[in-house]
């Protein structure tokens, strides 16, 4: 049987592995990357059913051997970068047995549990099963592309893609195939007409005008005039056409970007600013429009122009038609060069405006705070530290993207004189068939034959500038979306309860928010969740409206996995009343209705009357037509709290949360909101994290949160027989209220 | 306010390497105490955290350079054990697949090969030469000063600036 591991067991512990333990007693093993010093080396851990063997080059005698019954407990401490896998002997003595970077923490976690269940009487098979299930989860990667997938049953959004970044382009593009069909037609004809009037040059150079002939010269100018005409006439209406199709693909493609940026998950946006998001919708895009009409229409007219060109001047003469290409390696060495020198420096300018757009998203809307703390000049300064890094980095693009384009006219400059030099020679001599009107022509079209060189010269430079912007615009466009494995499953009347069955989650590898939370919510309870800051409360809350979902354990609501229910049935079956909630630049009646779809006014007030808002609302000289300001400026905070609670009310949820809804308004704002919450609850399952305890009078059940566990959980009166923490915080408010009562008394006497 | 802690006041012994107890003039003693940087990045020895098991915050060291020497040594080895964020000396190799990149950097902890998944948001350039790297494990890395990077290194590790 292969030994579960989440590395390749190391060679160099083979032998003594093979000596010391017997292979087929191995559980599962855990492969470290650091020695006990912290020095990057081979590190090894196995587990039997009744013993551990570390493998260390820092051990004397390399190995190290414990066996569970001499072990108190077993934990990995999270140091900074690194963790080490530590056992507390029945001895007392500590031990630190096994180090490693956080790579291995996640399975090191595992089998610490493992060694403290066993010890706790657990049957070891049973325990070994759950540690599979961890490195199952670790080694879940799509077998095609590599792609870490959330769980074993994903579906690779990379390989169900196209793949490559043409591909995922592409289908931007075809809906306008007709269009840009047309629009190269009409591209091809207008050049092949622009190809004739150096041929009617040399007609007049060498028979019009030397054979003095009028009405010639009349005939030929008034084709040549004609010629004109169709060729701009063509190449307005191809603008138009071009500008509309253009405008539609940009369109779609930043459509397609705001949707995606919509659903992707919260810890996505943990990871990366505003700014950068907002730099790729607007401009990003552009970059990527532009870029596809070059490819689709100038490209195509360039190639078919450079075709006819090396036709026509190998035609009128080899000779100087081969003097002619003399440059052309040279040209496209160089813009090869330059692509590689440019690239890289493109990157980093994109990064450099990302970070202005970033300045600009932090500061603009925090205006208000800004002001507060007169902190103008500090921000300007800022600011300008950021554009003036942008300014530099442009400086360094500046210079090759100017000095390139320069060299390449220069060369074909030189490439005409040769070709005046050795044609004039021809044409003086009179020894070959050149004539000057032929001379006159070639050069006419050896001019041209310079335009799509440049042009595929300097397609490396807009090519290197797109693909920067194409990198990030996949970024969000390839970025695992939130999971919703149970489209489409609803349940048929959502009761409301609510059930943490072993769940454990952290932000990042360095540090467990929640461990091992197992908590039953019944239909219709009203939980009271308190706790001090940063305990968790509202990390469970997070993970019970699936803003992550990356967590071990499961949660489930009428006995079905929340991760199995429809996503957006879900969510709309839960109403969350959050501290400070969210506004929008619209009319106080839109802010009540986001999110309910078509709604009756007469719904919008009710709800407005049940949240105690709708008084406030009435007295507004423009009522429910009250423009908000950005993020609900013009009203107070408690009104903003109402309103908000009104917006739960209208989606008639089977689960209330309440996060703080009442932690930052004044005790009469507090009497109303609760009012509010009170009509609101009846027979809903009900959470509410608070502060004030007060606010928790109509709880029948109090959660206490400390240090990512629950700690007490229970009737209000159970807990406070217990006398535990909850205990404690009741007593220090009811002292802190007392206080307060007796100052404001005094106060008023 | 924290409880700072100036100079002499403590004496500070090892507790297995990651750890120290530290005893106070007034008699106090604490075992197992975490040493936490409150500047990791801006302020490497000025103002550490002294946790206790609990994460209660016991003291705070305004300056390592202030304590007694023997303090001073065991404050900076466990520092040292404590935090590790391997300083990178020059690039070896880096490989691009299904837009994971995976690097391989000499540190002086020696040669390791980190997963880097975003650029944008895994390194962090700083106005003092300074990079900082958090691979997709959520390890940290230090390159001291970009700009004293050997060419090959400086070509591998510029464009994602």
């Amino acid at each position: 049987m292969k030994t579960i591991t989440n590395k390749p067991i190391p060679e160099k512990y083979m032998d003594c592995l093979h000596k010391n333990v017997n292979e087929g007693d191995i559980l599962f093993a855990v492969v470290g990357d650091l020695n006990l010093k912290g020095r990057y080396a081979e590190s090894l851990m196995v587990f039997t059913k009744d013993k551990l063997v570390a493998f260390d080059e820092c051990y004397e005698s390399t190995f190290y051997e414990l066996s569970y019954t001499d072990i108190e407990t077993a934990e990995v401490k999270r140091l900074y970068g690194n963790a080490v896998f530590r056992v507390t002997l029945k001895s007392g003595t500590k031990r630190s047995v096994l180090r490693f970077s956080y790579a291995s923490a996640e399975v090191a976690d595992a089998a610490a549990v493992f060694i403290n269940a066993v010890n706790d009487g657990s049957d070891y098979e049973y325990e070994a099963e759950t540690v599979k299930s961890v490195y199952h989860k670790q080694r879940c990667f799509c077998p095609k592309c590599g792609r870490k997938l959330p769980n074993p049953e994903a579906e690779c959004i990379n390989c169900a893609g196209k793949g490559k970044i043409v591909s995922k382009f592409a289908r931007y593009v075809i809906p306008e195939k007709k269009s840009l069909f047309i629009c190269m037609l009409l591209s091809v004809a207008a050049t092949a007409l622009s190809l004739a009037p150096p041929y009617i040059t040399k007609i007049m150079v060498d028979d019009v005008i030397p054979g003095r002939d009028s009405s010639k010269l009349v005939t030929v100018l008034v084709a040549l005039l004609g010629i004109y005409i169709l060729q701009y006439v063509m190449n307005g209406l191809r603008s138009y056409k071009l500008r509309l199709a253009g405008d539609r693909i940009t369109l779609n493609l930043k459509k397609d970007i705001y949707e995606k940026a919509q659903y992707l998950p919260l810890s996505f946006y943990d990871k990366i600013s505003t700014g950068s998001v907002i730099n790729r919708v607007n401009s990003d895009a552009g970059v990527i429009q532009t870029f596809i009409m070059k490819i689709t229409q100038e490209a195509v007219v360039q190639a078919f122009t450079l075709v006819g060109l090396v036709i026509i001047m190998f035609s009128m003469s080899w000779k100087l038609a081969l003097f002619s290409l003399i440059p052309v390696p040279v040209v496209v060495v160089a813009g090869r060069l330059f692509g590689k020198i440019i690239g890289p420096k493109y990157m980093r300018l994109w990064r450099r405006s990302a970070s202005i757009s970033t300045v600009l998203a932090n500061s603009i809307p925090g205006v208000r705070v800004i002001k507060a703390f007169t902190n103008e000049s500090q921000t300007i300064k800022k600011f300008e530290r950021y554009c003036d890094e942008w300014y530099k980095e442009d400086k360094k693009v500046a210079v090759p993207a100017a000095v390139f384009p320069s060299v390449i006219t220069f060369l074909v400059t030189c490439g005409s004189i040769v070709v005046w030099f050795l044609g004039g020679q021809m044409v003086i001599t009179g020894n070959s068939e050149i004539s000057l009107g032929l001379l006159v022509s070639f050069v006419s079209y050896a001019s041209m034959f310079y335009t799509p060189i440049n042009f595929f010269a300097n397609m490396s430079d807009s090519y290197q500038n797109t693909l920067a912007s194409a990198e990030k615009i996949l970024d969000i466009v390839d970025a695992e979306p939130e999971n919703n494995f149970g489209k489409g499953n609803t349940l048929d009347r959502m009761q409301g309860k609510i059930e943490f069955k072993n769940v454990n989650f952290a932000f990042d590898r360095s540090k467990k928010v929640l461990s091992n939370i197992n908590l039953t919510i019944e239909p219709g309870d009203i939980v009271g969740i308190v706790g001090t800051t940063g305990s968790g409360k509202s990390t469970l809350i997070n993970l019970l409206m699936r803003y992550y979902d990356d967590y071990d354990g499961e949660i489930l609501v009428d006995g079905v996995n929340v991760k199995d229910i429809d996503m957006k049935y879900y969510r709309d079956a839960i109403g969350y009343v959050q501290q400070e909630p969210l506004m929008f630049r619209d009319t106080i009646f839109n802010n009540i209705a986001f999110g309910s779809g078509r709604v009756h006014v007469e719904q919008v007030i009710h709800a407005a009357e049940v949240a105690n808002a709708h008084g406030f609302i009435s007295k507004l000289p423009d009522a429910y037509d009250t423009m908000l300001g950005e993020r609900g400026v013009g009203l107070s905070g408690g009104e903003r709290q109402r309103v908000s609670i009104a917006r739960a009310v209208l989606k008639n949820p089977s689960i209330l949360i309440f996060d703080e809804a009442t932690a930052a308004v004044d005790s009469e704002t507090e009497h109303l909101i609760q009012g509010a919450i009170e009509r609101l609850i009846s027979g809903r399952t009900t959470l509410m994290i608070a502060h004030r305890l007060s606010t928790l009078r109509k709880a029948n059940k109090i959660v206490v949160v400390d240090k990512g566990e629950i700690i007490e959980c229970g009737t209000p009166e159970e807990l406070l027989k217990m006398k535990g923490k909850y205990y404690k915080l009741v007593e220090i408010q009811s002292m802190g209220e007392q206080l307060q009562k007796r100052k404001a008394e005094e106060n008023f006497e | 306010m924290p409880r700072y802690i100036e100079g002499s006041e403590v004496n500070f012994t090892e507790n297995d390497k990651i750890f120290v107890d530290a005893e106070f003039y007034t008699g106090e003693k604490f075992t197992e105490l975490e040493l936490h940087r409150m500047f990791p990045i801006t302020g490497l020895t000025k103002y550490i955290a002294l946790l206790d098991k609990e994460g209660n915050e016991i003291a705070v060291i305004r300056n390592i350079e202030d304590l007694m020497p023997e303090s001073k040594k065991v404050v900076e080895n466990c520092l040292r054990e404590y935090y590790m964020i391997p300083r990178i000396t020059r690039f070896i190799k880096m490989s691009e697949k299904f837009k994971i990149w995976m690097w391989t950097a000499e540190t002086d902890k020696g040669i390791c090969t980190f997963e880097i998944r975003n650029h944008i948001t895994a390194i962090k350039p700083l106005y003092d030469g300074r990079v900082l790297i958090k691979d997709a494990n959520d390890n940290r890395y230090e390159i001291p000063d970009v700009n004293k990077l050997d060419k090959k290194s400086l070509s591998m590790i510029l464009p994602k600036l």
